[in-house]
C-alpha cells in the first residue's frame, strides 16, 4: 500500500515536471546533443507531415538513463519513446521497460527491419544480443574512429597510423617537440563511462576481453589484458597533462584546436572538425580504422536507438513514429544534420559521399561492421563504474597497472557473482 | 467565528447552534496547527519513514518483481563496501580542511574590515556575490578556471614560467582544487555572520580592558571569541551539515575522480541510487549520512552549551 501510493507519488511528480509534454500524442526521451537534437527535428517535421504531436524531453546522457530507469520503476508511462545508448539496452529490456517489437513488425506486415539497416546496428537491438527479439531500432550510427594529424603525423616519421605502435612512435615524437603545449595523442581519462570508452578498443586490439565467449568468466586480468594496459599507459605518458580528468568535450576542443594531434574519438565530432567557427583544424584531421595491437583493431559500438517504453499509452503509434524515423529518407535527412548513418544505401548515396564533411563514411561503416558491443550485461553501469575507477587510478598513477587489472578482475566478479 | 479583541489578538466568538463552528472553537489551536503538521507530515515525516522502509529492502528496478526485506543487510553492506569508504573518507577531509579555511579567512576578514565597512560597505554587496550564485554556476566558472590547457589559472603559470597543473584532473591536486572553489563560495557566509556577531558585541568590557592595558591580541581572545562564540557555534555547524552534502561541485569538477580522490557520500548515493538503480541501498547510505550529521550537531551543541 505504501509502495504502491509512493510509486504513484513519483510518478505524478515525474509527470509534472514535464507537464509541458503532457499534451503530446508521443513523447520521446532524448540526449542533448547532436543525437537528440536531430530526432527532435525529425518529430517537427512527423508533426507537420501527420499531424501527430511529438514531444520530445532533452536531458545530459547520464541523466537519460536515469530518467529512463526512473519511468520504467515507476510505470509511469510518462515516455513512450527512449533514445538509448545501445550498453543500456538490457538493463531496459531485462527489467521489463522495453517493448518487445515483434507484434508491431506483424501488425506492420513486416517480418523485422529491413535489411538495409547495416547487420551490427540491427544486432544491438535484440536481446539477447543477435538473437533475440527486437526491442528497439537503431538511429544513430556511432562507432569509434581514430582521428590524426595526418601532416604532424607524417613529419613524425608515420604515414598512415596502422598499429597501436605507429601511434605510441609518432605520439612520442610530437609530445616531446611539442614543449608542453603540444601533445602527440590526448583519451577520454575521466574515471568511469570516458576512461572505459577509450580504453576497451585497446583492450580488444590485444585480445583481451572483459568475459570469455560464454560470458561465464570475468578475464580482465590476463596476459592480453596486461599487453594492452602496457600500451594505454605509455600512450598516457604522451598525452596532455590532467587527461585522467577529460570528457569528451576535453578532447575534441584539443583536436578542433590543433593542441593534440590524435585519438580515439566518435563520428558526431567530425561535424565540429569540419566548422571553421568551431575549429582550427577544418580539413586537416584523418579518420581511419581503430589501430590494431596484436590483433585487428575494434571500434566501439555506441549506437542510440530507440525503444518503445513498456508503459506507454500509445505503443502504437509510437512504433509507427521509429519505423518512419528510421526509414531510409529520414536516416539521411538525419545524416544531414550531422547524426551518422545506420543504413547502407544512405552510407554510400553519392548525394552525400561526395560531400567533404562525409568523408569520413566509407571508414565509418567499415568500423561499424568491425565494432565490438560493450558487454551486454544488465549491471553493466554498475561495471563499467567500476572498471573505470581502476583505470583512473591506473592513469593518475596510483596504482600500477597490473593492480588495477587484479582489482577490477575482482570487482566485476563481485558485482556479476562470477568467479 | 474569529473577532479582533482589544488587545489585537483573535478571540473566537461563541454563537449559539452551528456544532462545526462550536467544534473549531474548541480545537482552535489544532485547527490553526494543521496545516503546518500536514506539510511537515508530507514533506518530512513520510519521506522519512519512507526511506527507512526502503532502507531496509532490496529494491529491483523491475517493478513487477516485489521488494526482498534484508533487515540490515543494507547496512551490513557499509562495512564492506570499498567504494563507501573511500567517500566517507573524502567527505571528512573536505568538510575537516574547507569548513576550516572558510572559518578562519571570514573571521580574519570581519575582524579587518569590521572598522572600515561602515565606509565601504560596497565591499559588502562584492563579497557576498560567490554566496548568491547557484553552485552550478560557481562549479562551471571553476571547472573554466582550472582547465588544464586553455583555463585561466594554468595561462597566468605559464606567463610566469611555472609549471602547468592539471588542477582539477591531478591525484594530489584536485580535492585541494575542490576545496578552493568550496572556500571561494562559502567564506563570505562565515564572513557576514562574524561581521554581525562583531557589530553587536558590547563597547564597555573593551574600554575597561584597554584601561587595563590589555593587548589587542588579549582582547580578541579573552572578549571577542568568548563574545562570538554562539555565532561561531551556529556558523560552523551549518557550514559542517552543508559540507557533508557536497555534491555540485564533485559532480561538475571531476565526477569524483581521479582515482576516486574527490568521491564524496552525496555523489556515492546518487551513483548508488541513479546509476547502479540500487536505491534500497542508497537509502541505507542516506540514512548513516542523517545519523552521523544528527549525532555530529547534538554533540556540538552540547559541547558548546557545557562549555558556556
Amino acid at each position: 500500500m505504501v509502495r504502491k501510493l509512493f510509486l504513484t507519488l513519483a510518478a505524478a511528480a515525474s509527470a509534472l515536471a514535464i507537464s509541458g509534454a503532457a499534451w503530446a500524442d508521443i513523447t520521446v526521451l532524448v540526449p542533448s546533443g547532436s543525437e537528440g537534437d536531430g530526432l527532435r527535428a525529425a518529430a517537427a517535421d512527423y508533426a507537420k507531415m501527420k499531424g501527430t504531436k511529438v514531444e520530445t524531453v532533452q536531458a545530459p546522457y547520464a541523466n537519460v538513463f536515469e530518467q529512463g530507469a526512473n519511468a520504467g520503476a515507476t510505470k509511469s508511462g510518462v515516455f513512450d519513446i527512449i533514445l538509448m545508448d545501445d550498453p543500456w539496452i538490457p538493463f531496459f529490456a531485462e527489467n521489463g521497460h522495453l517493448e518487445d517489437l515483434t507484434p508491431y513488425f506483424k501488425n506492420a506486415g513486416l517480418e523485422g527491419p529491413d535489411n538495409d539497416f547495416l547487420s551490427k546496428s540491427l544486432a544491438i537491438c535484440r536481446n539477447p544480443y543477435n538473437s533475440g527479439p527486437y526491442v528497439c531500432l537503431p538511429y544513430v550510427g556511432n562507432a569509434q574512429m581514430f582521428f590524426y594529424d595526418a601532416a604532424k603525423y607524417k613529419e613524425a616519421g608515420v604515414d598512415a597510423p596502422k598499429t597501436w605502435d605507429d601511434v605510441l612512435k609518432a605520439s612520442k615524437k610530437l609530445t616531446e617537440d611539442g614543449g608542453g603545449r603540444y601533445f602527440g595523442y590526448v583519451f577520454r581519462g575521466g574515471q568511469g563511462n570516458p576512461v572505459v570508452a577509450d580504453f576497451m578498443p585497446i583492450f580488444w586490439s590485444y585480445g583481451a576481453d572483459l568475459f570469455n565467449a560464454d560470458r561465464s568468466k570475468v578475464t580482465i586480468d590476463t596476459p592480453e589484458g596486461a599487453a594492452a594496459m602496457k600500451m594505454f599507459m605509455a600512450l598516457r605518458d604522451v598525452s596532455p597533462k590532467g587527461v585522467e580528468s577529460y570528457n569528451a568535450n576535453e578532447v575534441g576542443t584539443a583536436l578542433a584546436a590543433g593542441t593534440s594531434a590524435s585519438s580515439i574519438n566518435w563520428p558526431n565530432w567530425v561535424a565540429t572538425f569540419e566548422d571553421p567557427s568551431q575549429s582550427k583544424m577544418v580539413g586537416k584531421i584523418s579518420y581511419t580504422a581503430i589501430p590494431a595491437g596484436t590483433k585487428p583493431g575494434s571500434s566501439e559500438i555506441g549506437h542510440w536507438t530507440m525503444g518503445i517504453m513498456s508503459a506507454s499509452k500509445n505503443k502504437q503509434e509510437a512504433f509507427d513514429f521509429m519505423l518512419w524515423a528510421t526509414s531510409p529518407e529520414q536516416i539521411k535527412i538525419s545524416a544531414e544534420r550531422g547524426n551518422p548513418p545506420v543504413r547502407t544505401s544512405v552510407f554510400t548515396d553519392p548525394e552525400l559521399t561526395k560531400q567533404e564533411k562525409f568523408r569520413h563514411y566509407p571508414v565509418l561503416m567499415e568500423a561499424i561492421q568491425a565494432s565490438t558491443p560493450r558487454p551486454r550485461h544488465p549491471k553493466w553501469p554498475e561495471i563499467e563504474n567500476a572498471f573505470g575507477i581502476e583505470l583512473s587510478k591506473a592513469v593518475a598513477g596510483t596504482i600500477t597497472p597490473e593492480e588495477a587489472l587484479k582489482n577490477a578482475q575482482a570487482a566485476v566478479e563481485q558485482i556479476t557473482g562470477l568467479k | 467565528m474569529l473577532k479582533s479583541a482589544d488587545d489585537g489578538t483573535l478571540t473566537a466568538q461563541s454563537q449559539p447552534g452551528g456544532g462545526l463552528e462550536r467544534w473549531v472553537e474548541r480545537h482552535l489551536r489544532y485547527v490553526m496547527l494543521a496545516p503546518t503538521v500536514l506539510i511537515l507530515l508530507a514533506l518530512t515525516i513520510f519521506p522519512s519513514l519512507y526511506m527507512f522502509y526502503a532502507a531496509v529492502h532490496r529494491i529491483s528496478p523491475n517493478p513487477d518483481l516485489p521488494w526482498e526485506f534484508v533487515g540490515l543487510g543494507n547496512f551490513a553492506r557499509l562495512l564492506s563496501d570499498a567504494q563507501f569508504h573511500v567517500a566517507l573518507r573524502n567527505t571528512v577531509v573536505f568538510t575537516v580542511v574547507a569548513v576550516t579555511v572558510e572559518f578562519l579567512l571570514g573571521l580574519g576578514l570581519a575582524l579587518l574590515l569590521d572598522k572600515f565597512i561602515r565606509r565601504l560597505s560596497f565591499l559588502k554587496t562584492v563579497l557576498m556575490i560567490p554566496m548568491m550564485l547557484p553552485p552550478i554556476a560557481v562549479a562551471i566558472t571553476w571547472k573554466l578556471i582550472y582547465e588544464p590547457q586553455f583555463g585561466v589559472l594554468n595561462e597566468i603559470m605559464y606567463r610566469l614560467g611555472l609549471p602547468l597543473q592539471a588542477w582539477a584532473g591531478d591525484v594530489n591536486l584536485a580535492m585541494f582544487s575542490i576545496i578552493v572553489a568550496d572556500v571561494w563560495q562559502w567564506t563570505p557566509f562565515i564572513f557576514l555572520l562574524m561581521l554581525a556577531g562583531l557589530a553587536s558585541l558590547p563597547v564597555e568590557p573593551y574600554e575597561a580592558a584597554a584601561l587595563d592595558g590589555a593587548s589587542s591580541w588579549r582582547q580578541f581572545w579573552d572578549l571577542t571569541l568568548p563574545f562570538l562564540k554562539p555565532v561561531i557555534a551556529i556558523a560552523l555547524l551549518l557550514r559542517v551539515m552543508d559540507a557533508l552534502r557536497l555534491f555540485d561541485l564533485v559532480f561538475i569538477l571531476t565526477g569524483g575522480g581521479p582515482a576516486d580522490r574527490t568521491k564524496v557520500l552525496s555523489l556515492y548515493i546518487y551513483q548508488v541510487a541513479y546509476r547502479f538503480a540500487d536505491p534500497g541501498y542508497a537509502a541505507a547510505i542516506s540514512l548513516f549520512v542523517l545519523f552521523v550529521t544528527i549525532v555530529f550537531s547534538t554533540w556540538f551543541m552540547k559541547r558548546m552549551r557545557l562549555a558556556d
